[in-house]
């Protein structure tokens, strides 16, 4: 009896040992599980530049995680504001009947504030959107009865929305889709006209 | 052709005036009866979705008691202690007042006369605090220290230009320290140490026991002279103070100090004195947000008790 309680009191201490809490109070309750490889572009130092040299334009990266919505919607979304100013793009994204686009114009709005907080842009508005996608993030699976007594599977899916702020103004073709002037698909028709073959002509 | 149009119309006003009251159902594929609805949602199993953007910081302490529980989460142990670092004082006793204009202000004004009369009682306040360091350091020298300032001075600066945080905690006390690395962070920084425009000195020195009688710490101020060049990029590597061909005459009262009652102590760089007459600081090159102003707290009204306390 003496030995078990003794067994029992080593058990029970070496129990306490394991739930002891070394770490934060944020780490006790779920492990970090969010993307970190975009934020590391804001860490690069650029070398500096030389008198005659172009400003080189500065950029923020920003990323918002774990938005319970689908990436294949927010696809959509994201692809909508590219090659936008900022200003812009808030404007089209609140006129956007969607979930998504609420992350997305607040992950816009959170990297606008932290450009000018913290990565040397000077005038808030001189911003457009370089880059702007959405990721995958974890999917919680689960249940639906069927009928006989089967069952499917339900996918709870969850996204990241990464945006890059770049300083300067937005290009003016940003798909490079080389759209052509009318006077220039005038001359382009004319030009194909001339270049016609007439068959025996000749 | 008008006619057979009349009678088109004629049998349209004919016809019986039926009146639609009941909306009509636009949406096809949704089922008329909401019952259906609910017994589909009754097909799917019920848990609680994680929320992960959840902020803790902004939640009552009953609701994070309340998570606790129903995880088993025990609250995480408290840090308690409060470090503190006794290997450096926390500021400068009896600092030293640079005289107006570094001692060429005119005579006559009355900031310079009295500066002059104070002078006079400092200076044997500070021989005597040479004298106490030497008891200590036989090898000082307050004629060769000058130099070894100098010295100090330049490598702190240089391992905070190379980023090397190890060598500048060398160089630097740990109350400058941060003071040193502030606002460095993400920056390029290029300095250079031009030459001396004269030789530095020292112009106040004193020393102070803490806690104990034998605990001593020593701090030393020494005026430079200097020429210097600092040019500092932001992260993209545009200029955002100074140029790398633009040289600057430096005054600077450098405050070292060491911890004589420990036998490996070193002499390091304290703090700066700015003078009151410092020339104003230039301004920054970005324009920037005017930040908005502190609302000022308002003065609580005491409440007094209803009963008096006895």
């Amino acid at each position: 009896m003496n030995k078990f309680t003794n067994i029992c009191a080593i058990i029970l201490k070496q129990n306490n040992i394991n739930k002891f809490h070394t770490s934060t109070s944020s780490l006790a309750w779920t492990k970090s599980n969010v993307p970190k490889r975009f934020l590391e572009y804001n860490k690069k130092i650029y070398p500096p530049q030389e008198n005659g040299e172009e400003p080189r334009p500065a950029f923020v990266c920003h990323q918002k995680t774990n938005i319970k919505y689908s990436p294949e919607k927010m696809w959509y979304i994201a692809c909508f504001v590219r090659g936008m100013t900022v200003d812009e793009a808030v404007k089209q994204l609140s006129f956007v009947n969607k979930k998504g686009a609420i992350f997305a114009k607040e992950a816009i709005l959170e990297a606008q504030e932290l450009a000018v907080r913290e990565h040397h842009v000077e005038f808030r508005s001189n911003l457009w959107i370089a880059e702007s996608f959405a990721g995958k993030g974890p999917v919680i699976k689960g249940l639906r009865r069927h009928a006989r007594g089967r069952l499917g599977e339900v996918r709870y899916q969850y996204c990241h929305y990464f945006v890059r702020l770049e300083e300067g103004k937005p290009p003016q073709d940003y798909y490079k889709l080389n759209p052509l002037t009318p006077q220039q698909q005038l001359d382009k028709w004319l030009e194909q006209m001339r270049k016609r073959k007439i068959i025996n002509s000749y | 052709m008008a006619n057979s149009l009349l009678s088109k119309m004629g049998t349209l006003r004919l016809g019986p005036a039926a009146i639609y009251i009941h909306p009509v159902r636009t949406t096809t594929s949704k089922h008329w009866d909401p019952k259906f609805k609910k017994l589909r949602a009754q097909k799917y199993m019920k848990f609680e979705l994680p929320d992960y953007n959840e902020d803790i910081s902004a939640m009552s302490p009953e609701r994070i008691r309340q998570k606790m529980k129903e995880r088993g989460v025990l609250p995480p142990r408290q840090w308690m202690e409060r470090p503190f670092y006794i290997s450096a004082t926390g500021g400068v006793f009896e600092p030293y007042v640079p005289p107006e204009g570094d001692g060429k202000a005119s005579i006559v004004s009355t900031t310079r006369a009295k500066q002059t009369v104070e002078l006079l009682e400092k200076k044997s306040k500070s021989m005597m605090a040479i004298r106490k360091i030497k008891s200590y350091e036989e090898d000082f020298e307050s004629k060769e220290f000058p130099q070894l300032a100098q010295k100090i001075y330049i490598a702190a600066h240089e391992s905070l230009v190379n980023g090397d945080k190890k060598a500048l905690r060398e160089y630097v006390t740990e109350k400058a320290y941060p003071e040193f690395r502030h606002n460095s962070h993400q920056k390029t920084l290029r300095w250079r140490f031009l030459e001396s425009l004269e030789p530095p000195r020292i112009v106040h020195a004193r020393c102070t026991d803490v806690v104990s009688k034998e605990n001593i710490f020593g701090q030393v101020t020494v005026r430079f002279h200097t020429r210097q060049q600092l040019a500092v990029y932001d992260r993209f590597g545009r200029l955002i103070h100074g140029s790398e061909i633009l040289a600057k005459d430096v005054l600077e009262y450098v405050v070292f100090e060491k911890h004589l009652s420990n036998m490996y102590g070193t002499w390091r760089i304290h703090d700066k004195i700015i003078p009151d007459w410092a020339p104003p600081k230039e301004p920054s090159k970005l324009t920037q947000w005017k930040p908005e102003p502190e609302p000022v707290p308002e003065a609580k009204v005491e409440e007094t008790p209803a009963i008096a306390d006895k």
